[in-house]
C-alpha cells in the first residue's frame, strides 16, 4: 500500500504524459491531415485553372487555324500572297513560332514553302482520316522542339503545294511559359503528358529532359507497383487524381487531369513542403507553441518534482543529521559503539564517535576502514567472517565476547559485538552494536578474586588455627608437663628451679606468641592506628639500645650503632610503632645471628623529593652475618606464620607473625621494607620512612643527633639498678585476687610491699586518704568493677591530694595494644605494664619513673 | 576544286617520291632523328608508321625515346645544348613554349598535305597567328559528356541539350540515387579546359586581349561562372559523395558499376582505358555535350594531337619535310591508322574506326565542337594550376572569384616565366 502512494505522484504523471503525448501525436496527424487536405484542393484549384486556361488555347488555336482553312485558294494557280502575309502578321500577334500547310501524303511547307518534316507523333490518320484538329509534339530538324496545331481543311493548294491541314506550332519554351505557375514560387513542375507517359512539354525550365514521366516516377520515386498500375489506368481513362510520393527523399504532391483533347494530360509535380508552405507555417508555429507550452508546464513539473525531491530530500538529510547527531550525543554519553556497514561492501556507513574515546581509533580512521579495529582486538578477529555475517537471516543477529585495549592508554574494555542483519527497501544493512561489558567484567574479576580470596583466606584461617594449635600447644605442653614435674619433684630444689625456669621460658614464649596473635589481628582488621606525635630520635635509638644491648651482650656479639648524616632529632610520628618495627628487626638480628656475630643498625638521612624543612626521609638498616635466607623463603618472609625450617631454626623460638606485623606497620607508615639475604652470610633488612618534622618554632632549640648515640644509650643503661624497688609501698588497684596475691608475693620478693584496693573507686579512696609520700607509686589495673582504671587515674590527678599530679600511676593490665598504652598515657597515666607481668619490666619501670620524681623533687628544691 | 588540287599535288608528290626511290640505285639514304616521349613513339600506329617509313624508303630514323617523367625537362635540356632533332614530337600546350617555337621549328603552312587536314586538326596546331607548327599525327578524340544512355532510359530522361536542361538531368539522377558525375577531382586536370573552349573559340578577340594582357579571366564572366557552378554542382552532391578522394583510375569502375551515370572525357578512352566486362559497357554510352555554364548549348572538344615538327636548322630540314609528307600521305596514315578507333586528322583517313558514340552525335558534335582552345591558346595557361585552383574551391578553402584570381595569377606567373609579351 506505502509502495502504491509512492509510486502513485509518478504513475500518474507517467498517464498525464502519455495522454498529452497521444493527444499532440493526434493533434497533429488531423492537423496534417487537414493542411493535406486544404494545400491540395488548393492545388487542384490552380491547376484547374490552368488546365482551363490551356485548353482555351488549344481551342483558341484550333478556331484561328479553321479561320484561316476557309480563306486559303483551291486552285494551284492562285495567288496566295495577302494570306500569306495574313498569317505572318498573324505570327507576330499569336506568337506562334511556324506555319505549316501538310498535305494527306505526310509532307508538309512552311509559309515560306520550305519544306517541313512534321511527324506529329502517331495524330497524322486523325487528322487526315478521321477529319479531327490535332496537338502533337515534334523535334525539328534543329534539335528545336515545338508543340504543333493543326486541323483539317479543305484540300486546297499553297503555290503548287496541295494541302489538306493547315498547323502552327510553338517552341515548347515558349509554350511553357505561357503555362508556368508563379503559385509555388517557381518549384512547380507541370507537364503535358500522353496517357503513356511520354512528355510533350514541361514548364519547367530544362524539364524537356524528360520523355517519360510515368517511367521516370516508378524509377526515381517510392511509388509502388499497384500505385503505379493505377495511374497508368487512370490516365488511360481520362481520370484525374492525385497521390503522393517521394522523390529524392521529398514528399511531392502528383496531380493529374485530362486535357480533353485526344490523350493529354495535365501533370503538376509539387513538393509537399512547398504547397503546404503557407498552412505548414500555421501548422509550424502551432505546434512550437503547443510545444512551448507543454516544454514550459514540463519544465515546471520538472522544477516541481526538483523542488520537492530537493526538499525532501533536504529534510531527509536534515533529519538524518539530527539522527546522527542525536546518536553522536548518545554515545558519547554511553559506553557503547553503534556501526552501520553496507551490505555489499561492508563500507562503514555509520560509526559512533565515541570509538575514539573508548578505544583511542580516529574516527575517520575507523570510518575509512572498519578492519582498524583489528589493532586493538585482543582475542578475537574484529570483523565476523563475510560468510558467516552472510548466513545471518536478515532480521536476525548474532553476537560474540569481544575484548579490546585502548590503543594509546592500553586499558581493557570489554563488549559484547552484536550484528543485527537488516533490509530495508532491498537495502541491505549490517548494524553492528559493541555493549559494553566492562563493568560486568571487572565485577565478575573481583568477585572471582573475592572468592579466590575468601578461599584463601579460609585457608589461611585453617593454617592459622593449625598453626596456633601447634604454636600454642608447644609451649603448653612444656608448661602443663613440667608444672607436673614439679608437682612430683617439689622436695628436689634443684629440678624445682630446672622445672621453674623452662616453665617460666615458655610461659615467655607463650605471651609473646598471643601478644604477636593478637597484635597481629588487629593490624589486619584495619583496628590499627598510627599514633602520630612528636618524639625525639635519640631517645628512640637510647631505649633500643637498652633493650637489645644486654641480649647481644649475651651473646657475646658485636652490636653497633651507627647514624650517617645529621637527621633531626626531632620527629613527628608514631613513636610507639617505629619502635616496635625496629626492636623486631633487631631482636631477630640478635637471635638469628650466632654468639660472637655482627650486628650493625644504621639510622641514614635520605634525600628528601617532599618540600625541604617539612619532611625528612630516614632508612634503617640492620645488617647481621647470621644464618641468612634461602632465596625461596625471602619470597615469603613477611608472610604470617613463615619460618624456616633447618635445623638452626629450629632450636630458636619464634612466633613466626614478627616480620609479618613488621612488614604491616611499615605499610601503614607509608614506607617500604626490603630484605637482601643469603644463607650463612647473614641478613640486611632495610626500612625507609618518612616523618614529619616539627614547625620551626617548635624546634628552634632541636639540636641535631650526635654522630654516636651510643655513648648517650650506654649512661641510659647504667642508670639501672637491681634494688629500686627496696623498701617501696605500691597502691595496687587489681579486682582479681589470684592476680593481686601474685603481685603481692612479686612484690615482696623485691623486697616492696603493697596495699590492696578491690577497684578503682576504692583506690582512689585509699590515696586520698593517705598522707602525702605514703604510696611511692600506684599500679592501676583497667578493667575493674564499679570504677575502671582510667577513670580513677583521672580522679586521682583531679583530685586534692598533694602528690595528685605527681604521684607515678602505671597501668597493669592485660590490654597490652598500642591503643591501650595511649589511652593509658591519656588518662593521666606514667607507663605501662602489660600482663602477665615481667617483673624485669616492672623493675625498669619503677625505676625510671621514681628517678623521675626524684629529679623533679631535687630541681624544685 | 580545292580538294582536287590537293589530291593532284599528294599525287604528284608520291610520284616524285617513288621515282626518285625506284631510279635511285644510287640514292643515299638518310638517317632522321625523331625525338619524342617514349610512350607515345610506342603507340602502335606511331610504330607502324616508322617501321612502313623505313621499309618504304629505306631511310632510316633515329628514335629518341625519353622517359615520360624527365620529357619536358630532359627535352628541354637537349635543346638548350644545341641537339635539337630533325623531328620533334609533342603536343601543343604550355610546355611547348620551353623549346622556342619560333626560333627552332619550321611553319608548315605551305606544305601541300596542309590542306588534307580536318579543320579542328588544323587549328589545333596552328599558333596564335595563324602559323601550322607541325603536323598532327594522333587520335583525334571528341571530348565530351559520356553518359550512360540505359539509365537516362530507365529513368525516362533524355539527354541534355541546353545548360538548364543539363542541371534539371543531374538533378533528377541525383534525386533518383545516382551520382550524375564522375568528377574526380585527384589528377584530372583536363576537364576544366573544355568549358573554357567555347568562352575563347567563340570570341577570338576575347583570347587576343587575354593573350595581351589586356584582361584577365576576372575580366571574363563565363570564367567565373564556371567556377561558380562547378562549386554549386559540388555542394549539390552532383559529383557524389567521395569525389575528393578519387582520381583517373577510378573512373572506370564508377562507370562500370553504374554509380557514376556521366563524365567528362573523350571516346578513345573508352577503348583504352575503360575497363570491360563490367555492369555496364560501351554500348551502353553515348555523348553529349559539356556543359558547364560557359556556353547555355554546351560545347565538344576537338582532338588534342600531338604535332610532328621539324627543326628549320637542320642539316637535314628537305628531308624531314619529305618525311612529314610521308606521313601525311592517305596511303601511309591509312596504314598507319588502320583499325584504330579514333576521329581523322586527315581528311582522307579511312581505315579508322569512328566509334558509335561519335557517330550518333555527329551532327551535335559537328555543330558544337571547339577545338581545344585553352591549352593550346591562352598564354600561361596550365591544366595543373587551373585545377590546383579549383582543388582549393572545391575543399572549401576559396570561394569562385578567388579561384579565378588563382588561375590568373598561375597564368601571369608562367606568361612571365617564359617572357611572354606583355606579361
Amino acid at each position: 500500500m506505502k509502495k502504491l502512494k509512492k509510486w502513485l505522484p509518478a504513475f500518474l504523471l507517467g498517464i498525464i504524459g502519455i495522454a498529452a503525448v497521444l493527444i499532440g501525436v493526434v493533434y497533429f496527424e488531423f492537423i496534417s491531415r487537414r493542411i493535406y487536405e486544404d494545400s491540395t484542393g488548393h492545388l487542384e484549384e490552380i491547376y484547374g485553372q490552368v488546365n482551363r486556361s490551356f485548353r482555351a488555347f488549344i481551342d483558341r488555336n484550333w478556331g484561328i487555324l479553321n479561320g484561316w482553312g476557309d480563306s486559303f485558294s483551291l486552285t494551284p494557280d492562285e495567288d496566295n500572297t495577302e494570306v500569306a502575309e495574313l498569317i505572318r502578321e498573324e505570327k507576330d500577334y499569336w506568337g506562334f513560332s511556324e506555319f505549316y500547310f501538310l498535305s494527306a501524303e505526310k509532307q508538309s511547307i512552311t509559309l515560306d514553302g520550305a519544306g517541313g518534316s512534321l511527324k506529329l507523333e502517331d495524330s497524322w490518320d486523325s487528322l487526315m482520316k478521321d477529319r479531327e484538329p490535332v496537338m502533337a509534339g515534334e523535334k525539328l530538324a534543329s534539335g528545336q522542339e515545338v508543340t504543333v496545331f493543326a486541323v483539317p481543311v479543305q484540300h486546297g493548294h499553297y503555290n503548287e503545294f496541295g494541302f489538306d491541314a493547315i498547323a502552327i506550332s510553338y517552341t515548347n519554351a515558349d509554350l511553357a511559359r505561357s503555362l508556368n505557375v508563379e503559385a509555388f514560387s517557381g518549384n512547380a513542375k507541370c507537364f503535358v503528358i500522353h496517357s503513356d507517359g511520354r512528355v510533350l512539354l514541361s514548364t519547367w525550365t530544362g524539364g524537356s529532359v524528360f520523355s517519360n514521366y510515368l517511367v521516370y516516377l516508378q524509377a526515381a520515386s517510392d511509388l509502388s507497383d499497384t500505385e503505379a498500375a493505377r495511374i497508368r489506368s487512370d490516365w488511360e481513362s481520362g481520370v484525374s487524381g492525385l497521390l503522393r510520393c517521394k522523390i529524392g527523399g521529398v514528399d511531392n504532391c502528383i496531380l493529374y487531369q485530362p486535357v480533353g483533347y485526344q490523350d493529354y494530360i495535365l501533370l503538376s509535380a509539387v513538393p509537399l513542403n512547398v504547397v503546404s508552405a503557407g498552412f505548414l507555417a500555421v501548422q509550424k508555429t502551432t505546434v512550437n507553441v503547443l510545444a512551448v507550452v507543454f516544454l514550459l508546464l514540463a519544465v515546471a513539473a520538472a522544477a516541481f518534482v526538483i523542488w520537492r525531491g530537493y526538499n525532501q530530500s533536504r529534510k531527509s538529510r536534515t533529519e538524518l543529521q539530527y539522527r546522527e547527531l542525536m546518536f553522536d550525543v548518545l554515545s558519547s554519553s554511553v559506553d557503547d559503539i553503534f556501526i552501520m556497514l553496507d551490505g555489499t561492501n561492508q563500507a562503514v556507513d555509520y560509526i559512533s564517535p565515541n570509538i575514539e574515546r573508548l578505544l583511542g581509533i580516529p574516527v575517520e580512521e575507523a570510518r575509512s576502514d572498519i578492519r582498524v579495529m583489528e589493532k586493538c582486538a585482543v582475542n578475537f578477529d574484529v570483523v565476523i567472517p563475510k560468510q558467516e555475517i552472510e548466513a545471518i537471516p536478515i532480521g536476525g543477529n548474532r553476537y560474540r565476547e569481544c575484548e579490546y585495549m585502548h590503543q594509546t592508554t592500553g586499558e581493557r574494555r570489554w563488549y559484547r559485538m552484536t550484528v543485527y542483519h537488516q533490509s530495508i527497501q532491498n537495502v541491505v544493512k549490517y548494524i553492528i552494536v559493541l555493549s559494553d561489558r566492562t563493568q560486568e567484567q571487572q565485577m565478575n574479576q573481583k568477585l572471582q578474586e573475592a572468592l579466590t580470596a575468601a578461599r584463601s583466606a579460609n585457608e589461611a584461617k585453617s593454617n592459622f588455627l593449625s598453626n596456633m594449635s601447634h604454636d600454642i600447644r608447644t609451649p603448653m605442653n612444656a608448661i602443663v608437663g613440667f608444672s607436673v614435674l614439679l608437682e612430683k619433684d617439689a622436695d628436689h630444689a634443684d629440678k624445682v628451679r630446672e622445672y621453674t625456669r623452662k616453665i617460666m621460658a615458655s610461659s615467655h614464649h607463650l605471651l609473646s606468641l598471643i601478644n604477636d596473635v593478637l597484635d597481629m589481628s588487629k593490624i589486619e582488621s584495619g583496628k590499627t592506628s598510627l599514633n602520630v606525635d612528636r618524639f625525639s630520635l635519640p631517645e628512640l635509638l637510647e631505649e633500643l639500645n637498652i633493650i637489645l644491648m644486654p641480649q647481644a651482650k649475651a651473646k657475646k656479639q658485636d652490636f653497633v650503632f651507627r647514624v650517617q648524616g645529621t637527621p633531626p632529632e626531632q620527629l613527628i610520628g608514631d613513636k610507639l610503632r617505629l619502635n616496635q618495627i625496629l626492636i623486631n628487626l633487631l631482636s631477630n638480628a640478635v637471635k638469628y645471628t650466632p654468639d660472637g656475630g655482627n650486628i650493625e643498625f644504621t639510622v641514614t638521612e635520605l634525600p628528601q623529593a617532599q618540600p625541604a624543612g617539612q619532611y625528612v626521609k630516614l632508612r634503617f638498616e640492620v645488617k647481621d652475618n647470621g644464618i641468612g635466607m634461602s632465596e625461596e623463603f625471602q619470597k615469603n618472609v613477611f608472610a604470617p606464620f613463615s619460618r624456616e625450617i633447618s635445623s638452626v631454626t629450629n632450636k630458636i623460638q619464634g612466633t613466626g607473625l614478627g616480620m609479618a606485623i613488621t612488614k604491616n606497620l611499615v605499610d601503614l607508615m607509608g614506607g617500604i621494607i626490603h630484605v637482601e639475604s643469603a644463607p650463612g652470610k647473614g641478613s640486611t633488612f632495610t626500612v625507609e620512612l618518612s616523618f614529619a618534622l616539627p614547625e620551626q618554632g617548635d624546634i628552634q632549640s632541636q639540636e641535631k643527633m650526635s654522630a654516636d648515640p651510643n655513648a648517650r644509650a650506654g649512661g641510659a643503661a647504667e642508670a639501672q639498678t637491681a634494688s629500686v624497688m627496696e623498701g617501696k609501698l605500691f597502691l595496687v588497684a587489681e579486682d582479681n585476687e589470684l592476680n593481686a596475691e601474685i603481685l603481692t608475693e612479686m612484690l615482696d620478693i623485691e623486697g616492696a610491699r603493697c596495699e590492696l584496693a578491690e577497684n578503682g573507686q576504692e583506690a582512689v579512696e585509699m590515696f586520698e586518704k593517705s598522707a602525702p609520700g605514703y604510696y611511692d607509686m600506684i599500679l592501676m589495673d583497667v578493667q575493674m568493677p564499679v570504677m575502671n582504671g582510667y577513670e580513677a587515674t583521672r580522679r586521682i590527678r583531679a583530685g586534692s591530694h598533694p602528690e595528685a599530679k605527681t604521684i607515678p600511676i602505671v597501668a597493669m593490665t592485660a590490654n597490652t595494644f598500642a591503643e591501650d598504652v595511649r589511652d593509658a598515657l591519656a588518662a593521666g597515666m606514667d607507663g605501662h605494664l602489660g600482663k602477665p607481668i615481667d617483673m624485669n619490666a616492672v623493675r625498669e619501670m619503677v625505676g625510671r619513673l621514681l628517678n623521675r620524681t626524684k629529679d623533679k623533687s631535687e630541681r624544685e628544691e | 576544286m580545292k580538294r582536287q588540287r590537293i589530291s593532284a599535288l599528294l599525287i604528284l608528290a608520291v610520284m616524285v617520291c617513288l621515282t626518285a626511290c625506284g631510279g635511285g640505285g644510287s640514292q643515299k639514304h638518310t638517317t632522321l632523328s625523331v625525338m619524342g616521349r617514349k610512350s607515345d613513339m610506342e603507340k602502335s600506329y606511331m610504330t607502324a608508321l616508322f617501321g612502313h617509313y623505313e621499309s618504304t624508303t629505306g631511310n632510316k630514323l633515329n628514335l629518341i625515346k625519353i622517359e615520360d617523367a624527365d620529357f619536358e625537362t630532359e627535352a628541354a635540356k637537349r635543346f638548350a645544348a644545341g641537339n635539337v632533332p630533325d623531328v620533334f614530337l609533342h603536343f601543343h600546350n604550355a610546355d611547348l613554349n620551353r623549346f622556342d617555337v619560333a626560333g627552332n621549328f619550321c611553319y608548315l603552312n605551305d606544305e601541300a598535305w596542309a590542306d588534307d587536314l580536318t579543320d579542328s586538326a588544323r587549328a589545333y596546331c596552328e599558333d596564335r597567328d595563324g602559323n601550322l607548327l607541325g603536323l598532327p599525327f594522333w587520335e583525334n578524340s571528341v571530348s565530351g559528356c559520356y553518359y550512360n544512355k540505359t539509365i537516362l532510359d530507365s529513368l525516362g530522361i533524355k539527354p541534355a541539350t541546353t545548360q538548364a536542361e543539363f542541371d534539371v538531368l543531374c538533378q533528377v539522377l541525383s534525386e533518383a540515387g545516382y551520382t550524375p558525375i564522375c568528377w574526380p577531382a585527384d589528377g584530372c586536370t583536363w576537364m576544366y579546359q573544355f568549358g573554357l573552349d567555347p568562352v575563347f573559340a567563340d570570341d577570338p578577340e576575347l583570347l587576343e586581349k587575354l593573350n595581351r594582357n589586356e584582361i584577365s579571366y576576372s575580366g571574363i564572366p563565363q570564367v567565373e561562372s564556371m567556377a561558380e557552378w562547378i562549386g554549386s554542382a559540388a555542394d549539390k552532391g552532383w559529383f557524389g559523395p567521395d569525389y575528393l578522394r578519387t582520381g583517373w583510375s577510378d573512373i572506370s569502375l564508377d562507370l562500370g558499376s553504374g554509380d557514376a551515370v556521366m563524365t567528362f572525357i573523350w571516346d578513345t578512352w573508352f577503348y583504352t582505358d575503360f575497363e570491360q566486362g563490367q555492369k555496364y559497357g560501351i554500348d551502353d554510352f553515348a555523348v553529349m555535350p559539356v556543359f558547364m555554364n560557359t556556353a547555355e548549348e554546351g560545347t565538344y572538344e576537338g582532338g588534342n594531337l600531338n604535332m610532328m615538327m621539324i627543326n628549320k636548322n637542320g642539316q637535314q630540314l628537305e628531308a624531314a619535310k619529305e618525311f612529314l609528307a610521308f606521313c601525311a600521305s592517305p596511303e601511309n596514315y591509312n596504314v598507319a591508322f588502320d583499325g584504330i578507333s579514333t576521329e581523322s586528322c586527315f581528311k582522307g583517313q579511312t581505315t579508322n574506326i569512328q566509334s558509335e558514340m561519335v557517330t550518333d552525335a555527329q551532327a551535335s558534335i559537328a555543330e558544337k565542337e571547339r577545338v581545344s582552345t585553352a591549352a593550346s591558346r591562352i598564354v600561361g595557361y596550365s591544366a595543373d594550376d587551373v585545377a590546383a585552383a579549383y582543388n582549393s574551391l572545391l575543399r572549401g578553402k576559396t570561394d569562385a572569384a578567388g579561384c579565378v584570381k588563382m588561375m590568373d595569377d598561375a597564368r601571369q606567373e608562367e606568361a612571365k616565366k617564359y617572357g611572354a609579351e606583355g606579361f
